[in-house]
């Protein structure tokens, strides 16, 4: 019996509490007493009480019976051939469980086609036994909840108890998803400084994670000093792409507020927020494909040394990508400055730009300090466009036109490929999550303080 | 002693002055413009390259074949039914967790400390970087709950936990916009504080919710990173037969076509740009129409 099989059956039986409740709440509306719920709230008080402790049993059940059918099958005649070591053992269980189950069609070991059928038969006889169980349960619920319904029974008050128990429940999430990425990147990261050191971590000049296969090969160790990486995101993030959107992002806000036609304005605001919208898989291709080798060839005909993978390309791009991010920021802080202080700035004879450089910026300057910090931890948390196009060589250097690598970058690299999970390669991974994590949660705390303070100066 | 500014208007120094500020005004103003046509601009440079590249790969073969070593064969249907799978367990979860947050925090919530502590996360999360909640799901949903690796279901949620709280921040501003007048009504004539909100206020705010769902839906289309940290980059032969089937996804495959060497790979990676980028502009396109056609101003 498939399990949606089995919920439709509860659900279905659900319905029908629901209906046969609101039947008997129906009969005596009307009546001499006056009825404290609607039929409806009545139907779903017993149609609640029919599926939702049925539905608790079933995912109980779902925990235990696998326990139980693996000792049916261990119990059984065809298992005893079976070999005593685990994993080999396991293996040969878990192909047999794909067999019953119709996942797998051909198999390695010739032992996991003859406890195949013990497998099925097992399934088919717990999962009777769950859904014998599930129904019991749910006639039992329902019918003890159908004899509640009476012309006082509140059962508007208990099904409305019930909604805002689930609307409270929705709210926890994001404190749990809060609470799980503190807890993983902690968790892991302190494995990671069990064996490498937070100083040598934070402090470092050499990063190189390869860990060798024997260990008495050169660089056996790797070695994690993750200052480079540290260097490249904010080469890349916080100073190349920010010479890039700061002023492109601040003046074409200036211009759409300030100048353009209401039409124009119409039109080029929701064409420029595109570029918030374009994924950044794709800005990592165009960087790589287009910008990158038009970048070399500038750093060559300048003279420099220039890779083919440079932090300009990528940080050029991100600075695009970061424009309309920069341009609403600074569009709500000026928009914030009173009008009678703009108003002042012309009576007294300033012509608007004069206004604009000398009144409304300096008046918004907060505002847009946080919203370059916000723009800032958003470009230093960005992946997709440095790992396609700003390399992977772990430099520590001021030329534009070389290869840096950054946190991003490093972590899918690190956390890519086949290996096991627990070697320092994959947890330096979290490390620097953990990084990443704490100064955009700082950069957005200092923003938004920044912020705040501005609004309180005009209210 | 300073120069004092000239008082007569009619003098050749006055007029002198004021060209200067006019000329100044008008740079201003060019520089303006500049950054945006220099914006735009590239927004067209970057549409059009991408057109040019890859609208001779949108064929037949390739809309309706999956991954294939050979660009010929290759086509995209495995990596967008994937999509699809993946947005669809993205919506399951992230549109009902993110309206009953809304509506709890804009109507129920009581004011103490407890509140404050799921607005501030809920903030935070909305600015933690994608990459993070890739590490998330790779820590909690792979090695601790051992779900299926590379398959839709476990990207699904990461994404889920990500567009979350997009969906609560437009859901609350949707709420809240939502006039007391409607809820004092419905109090008024005896309904019950879950029944104002169910019944009145809630299909009030429901086009604003839905819009900012929708815009929250896209951003999780075009999201790479956190999947690649779930291993939702194998190599998929066949399209993915339901949510716990290894799988990937549109932006990834684009990533993985991205680094082949073989120069076929070049226009289907465009052609794929294409598709994705159709289906991103057509969201928005719906977030903008329902928006347009369903906001009431009270």
């Amino acid at each position: 019996m498939p399990l949606w099989l089995t919920l439709l059956l509860i659900l279905g039986l659900g319905g029908i509490a629901w209906a046969s409740a609101r039947a008997r709440a129906r009969a005596f509306a009307g009546g001499p007493v006056r009825v404290h719920s609607l039929p409806n709230y009545h139907g779903w008080y017993v149609a609640l009480w029919a599926v939702l402790p049925a539905l608790l049993f079933l995912a109980v059940w779902g925990n235990l019976s696998a326990g139980f059918v693996h000792q049916t099958v261990m119990a059984s005649p065809e298992a005893a051939s079976l070999p005593s070591f685990d994993m080999q053992r396991d293996a040969i269980l878990a192909e047999a469980r794909g067999l019953a189950r119709g996942q797998l069609t051909a198999v390695f070991n010739p032992q996991s086609r003859e406890l195949a059928p013990v497998y099925a038969s097992a399934f088919q006889f717990y999962s009777l036994i769950g859904l014998a169980v599930a129904a019991l349960i749910a006639f039992a619920g329902g019918g003890w909840a159908y004899t509640r319904v009476s012309p006082h029974f509140r059962a508007r008050t208990r099904v409305e108890r019930l909604v805002m128990a689930v609307l409270l429940l929705a709210s926890m999430i994001a404190i749990l998803t809060t609470l799980g990425i503190v807890l993983s990147l902690l968790f892991e990261s302190l494995r990671f400084f069990s064996r490498v050191s937070p100083a040598e971590f934070l402090f470092g000049t050499n990063w190189s994670p390869q860990m060798a296969i024997r260990a008495d090969q050169a660089g056996s160790s790797g070695a994690f000093g993750a200052i480079p990486l540290f260097w490249g995101t904010v080469f890349i993030g916080a100073i190349i792409a920010m010479i890039v959107a700061i002023p492109l992002g601040l003046l074409s806000a200036i211009y759409l507020t300030q100048y353009a036609h209401p039409t124009t304005r119409k039109w080029m605001k929701p064409i420029l927020e595109i570029l918030a919208g374009v994924p950044t898989v794709v800005y990592g291709y165009f960087a790589a494909l287009t910008v990158a080798p038009a970048v070399r060839d500038l750093g060559l005909t300048l003279g420099l040394s220039a890779s083919s993978e440079s932090a300009l390309a990528a940080g050029l791009v991100m600075g695009i990508m970061i424009i309309p991010f920069v341009s609403s920021m600074a569009d709500d802080s000026i928009a914030a400055v009173p009008q009678a202080m703009r108003d002042g700035s012309l009576a007294m004879g300033a012509t608007t730009s004069e206004t604009i450089r000398k009144v409304l910026v300096p008046a918004a300057l907060p505002g847009v300090v946080g919203g370059v910090l916000l723009a800032v931890s958003r470009a230093i948390g960005e992946t997709m466009i440095v790992v396609m196009a700003a390399g992977l060589a772990a430099n520590l250097t001021a030329n534009p036109f070389e290869s840096v690598t950054t946190v991003t970058t490093q972590i899918v690299m690190l956390l890519t490929g086949d290996q096991e999970f627990d070697s320092p390669k994959t947890l330096a991974a979290f490390a620097l999550g953990l990084v990443l994590f704490l100064v955009t949660l700082a950069l957005n705390i200092i923003a938004l303080r920044v912020v705040k303070k501005y609004r309180e100066a005009y209210d | 002693m300073t120069k004092r500014a000239p008082t007569d208007w009619a003098g050749p120094d006055m007029q002198r002055r004021i060209r200067k500020r006019y000329a100044a005004e008008r740079r201003f103003r060019m520089m303006g413009l500049f950054a945006v046509l220099l914006s735009a601009g590239f927004l067209a440079f970057l549409l059009i390259t991408i057109g040019i590249k890859g609208i001779p790969g949108l064929t037949g073969t390739f809309l309706t074949g999956s991954d294939a070593t050979d660009p010929e064969l290759a086509g995209i249907w495995g990596a967008f039914k994937g999509s699809l799978l993946t947005v669809g367990v993205t919506l399951a979860i992230a549109f009902p967790v993110g309206v009953l947050t809304a509506v709890y925090l804009e109507e129920y919530a009581p004011r103490n400390r407890w509140t404050d502590v799921i607005e501030v996360s809920i903030n935070n999360l909305a600015a933690v970087p994608s990459i993070i909640f890739g590490l998330l799901g790779l820590a909690v949903f792979l090695n601790f709950m051992h779900l299926p690796r590379s398959a839709p279901l476990v990207g699904g949620i990461t994404l889920a936990l990500m567009t979350m709280p997009v969906i609560v921040i437009a859901g609350r501003n949707a709420v809240k916009s939502v006039p007391p007048s409607i809820r004092d009504a419905a109090l008024g004539v005896g309904a019950s504080r879950v029944q104002v909100v169910f019944h009145h206020v809630l299909p009030l705010a429901l086009p604003g919710i839905l819009t900012g769902t929708i815009i929250g839906m896209a951003r999780a289309l075009g999201e790479t990173a956190p999947l690649l940290m779930i291993g939702m980059r194998a190599f998929i032969a066949s399209p993915p037969g339901g949510i716990t089937d290894p799988a990937t996804v549109l932006p990834v495959q684009i990533f993985l076509w991205s680094d082949e060497v073989s120069r076929g790979f070049v226009e289907k990676t465009s052609a794929a740009i294409i598709v994705l980028l159709a289906f991103l502009l057509a969201m928005n396109g719906l977030a903008i129409y329902l928006r347009n056609k369903f906001e009431r101003r009270w």
